[in-house]
């Protein structure tokens, strides 16, 4: 069971250096990041005066989290004997 | 700033940490919660290249910041269905092993 584990970090690891060699690899064109302010954020997700963003994505996922708490509380519940 | 290389290493970093966790670890907890290392991992990426792009584009554009957080509503969701099954789980076998848990299995 634990030769098993290192087994699976030995591929991991693998993976994780596949990972930095392939991004280190990429020659990035110059860029620094950009600071995004939560106005453009918010602008960006609520929409502003000339469109109305992800407002309708936001009611949607509202939505789904409405659902997903009922649904929680539904299988959590104690079941009566 | 920090250049980009450094955050898609930090984000692959993050990733392989939470795909071992998962691969490894028989408590059923401890697997919800490198999933949401391995979601959070998708998600710095997703804020690291909007900013990126915004740069290169000389734009502000941060759909890709907003998209991060539609991501981390939908994790909440899937965490709050995961964790009340585990206690479902729980409550059935008495166990929250991952290997001990085989009913689904069929």
């Amino acid at each position: 069971m634990k030769r098993d584990g290192v087994v699976k970090g030995f591929f991991l690891g693998l993976l994780a250096l596949l990972f930095v060699l392939a991004v280190t690899d990429v020659s990035w064109p110059e860029g620094d990041m950009d600071p995004i302010t939560n106005e453009n954020v918010s602008w960006t997700m609520f929409g502003d005066s000339s469109s109305s963003g992800y407002a309708f994505v936001v009611l949607m996922i509202g939505l789904l989290l409405l659902v997903a708490i009922l649904g929680g509380v539904f299988l959590a519940k104690e079941e009566k004997e | 700033m920090i250049p980009i290389e450094y955050w898609l290493v930090f984000s692959s970093l993050l990733f392989v940490i939470g795909a071992y966790g998962v691969l490894t670890r028989r408590n059923a907890i401890v697997v919800l919660m490198c999933i949401e290392i391995m979601l959070n991992a998708a998600n710095i990426n997703l804020v690291m290249f909007s900013s990126y792009h915004s740069t290169l584009h000389t734009t502000v554009d941060s759909t890709g910041q907003v998209f991060a957080l539609f991501s981390i509503a939908i994790a909440a969701a899937e965490v709050a269905v995961g964790l009340a099954i585990i206690l479902s789980v729980y409550r059935r076998y008495q166990t929250v092993d991952v290997d001990k848990i085989n009913i689904l299995r069929w």
